[in-house]
């Protein structure tokens, strides 16, 4: 859990705080909890993302981004350590690979490291529109793959 | 909505792309339509499988007691109206108050604890130690993997969902371009099928789906693969541990 919110939120600390915060939701949110709809991992995990994104999303409205938040390196080198770890049998892994290069990218960097369209349109110093439009195409085509 | 324009909304609703009003609007969907919610739950499942690629990190040690702070500050923020509600007569002074609310809180710590032994503990007790409230406990085989000297390097417990805990017995060396991968033969005439990974060296459990429940004499055993796993999901690297389950005694 703490890796999964460290990759997104880059500090220990936040991660910390980000996988507390999941834990006291879903001592709160228990009675919503559905095992008709998967499990208990998979409902606490999505907790833990969205922890993760409102924290993620509310630091870039408030605190200038730190510098090595975006030091494109170190999210390079997140990324490709998870698509090289990412199972090689699973249809996730083989669809991705169909994808180009930067739609691959893209797709990984907004589950992998939270980023949003604007993070993504800003690195890759494309338009807002387009950039939506493009990752569309590409989830399109990756849920033809793996249906 | 288009079926098409769903499709992209639950799917960014699960990578997190999608912005809160189009979360909070599939989720309203989910909520009304089960077909929807499943096709949710699907993509999220799906995408799922990179949250198994972060580094695991210890839990801080101090986490469960944050966490109950954390609920004895919110369950004080709510307290003096659950005094109110309760019927409880409603201090006029800032000292009389603390004393209800102290009253108040030691009820409400009872009720955590008795409401502890529910499902909240249960899913993050769970979660904790890395299995889901709805695997059974008891393994319905076990086999014990030895190498080529005859030593056990490896236990594994396969369960009627499919869920395999493997508990290695020794560091095996593989080098870091390597990855121990688990196979097992549901069928003994036929073809191994991987369990999974052990991207990090050290035990885990694997899930997988659209298997048999595992049987006695089923073969498993681990072979150490390039990086992300066999290339021909067939095992092609030497065999660190191999054997053939037994179903326990209970």
């Amino acid at each position: 859990m703490l890796g999964v919110a460290k990759r997104m939120l880059k500090r220990t600390d936040l991660a910390e705080d980000a996988v507390q915060d999941a834990l006291v939701l879903v001592w709160r949110k228990a009675s919503q909890y559905d095992p008709e709809r998967g499990n208990a991992t998979s409902w606490l995990y999505t907790i833990l993302r969205n922890r993760c994104l409102t924290m993620l999303r509310n630091e870039a409205r408030e605190t200038p981004t730190a510098p090595e938040a975006i030091d494109e390196t170190i999210d390079d080198g997140v990324l490709n350590t998870a698509w090289d770890r990412l199972e090689s049998t699973s249809d996730l892994k083989r669809c991705l690979a169909g994808l180009d290069f930067d739609t691959r990218r893209a797709i990984l960097s907004s589950y992998v490291l939270g980023h949003s369209h604007g993070e993504i349109a800003g690195r890759m110093n494309a338009p807002l529109g387009s950039v939506k439009s493009w990752v569309r195409r590409g989830l399109v085509k990756l849920r033809e793959c793996m249906t | 909505m288009t079926d098409r324009s769903l499709g992209l909304l639950i799917d960014e609703v699960a990578l997190g792309l999608a912005d809160d009003d189009d979360v909070a609007r599939l989720e309203a969907m989910a909520a009304a339509d089960p077909i929807v919610a499943a096709r949710l739950d699907h993509a999220r499942a799906t995408f799922a499988l990179l949250d198994d690629t972060a580094d695991p990190l210890p839990l801080p040690e101090d986490i469960w007691k944050r966490i109950d702070q954390s609920i004895d500050l919110a369950e004080a923020e709510t307290a003096p109206v659950a005094a109110n509600v309760s019927g409880q007569r409603a201090s006029k002074t800032e000292e009389s108050n603390v004393i209800e609310l102290g009253a108040v809180r030691a009820q409400l710590s009872r009720w955590r604890l008795s409401a502890f032994a529910g499902l909240a503990a249960a899913v993050v007790l769970a979660v904790a130690l890395s299995w889901t409230v709805m695997s059974p406990k008891e393994p319905a085989v076990i086999a014990v993997l030895l190498n080529d000297q005859g030593d056990a390097v490896a236990l594994i417990e396969g369960r009627p969902d499919n869920t395999t805990r493997v508990t290695l017995l020794e560091r095996p060396d593989v080098a870091a371009n390597q990855v121990m991968q688990v196979w097992t033969k549901p069928d003994a005439d036929g073809p191994p099928v991987s369990l999974g990974l052990l991207e990090t060296g050290e035990s885990r459990t694997l899930t997988i789906q659209g298997l048999p429940a595992p049987n006695a004499q089923q073969l498993y055993e681990i072979t150490t693969e390039p990086a992300g796993g066999s290339p021909t999901n067939l095992p092609t690297g030497p065999i660190l541990g191999k054997g053939l389950a037994k179903e326990p005694v209970i």
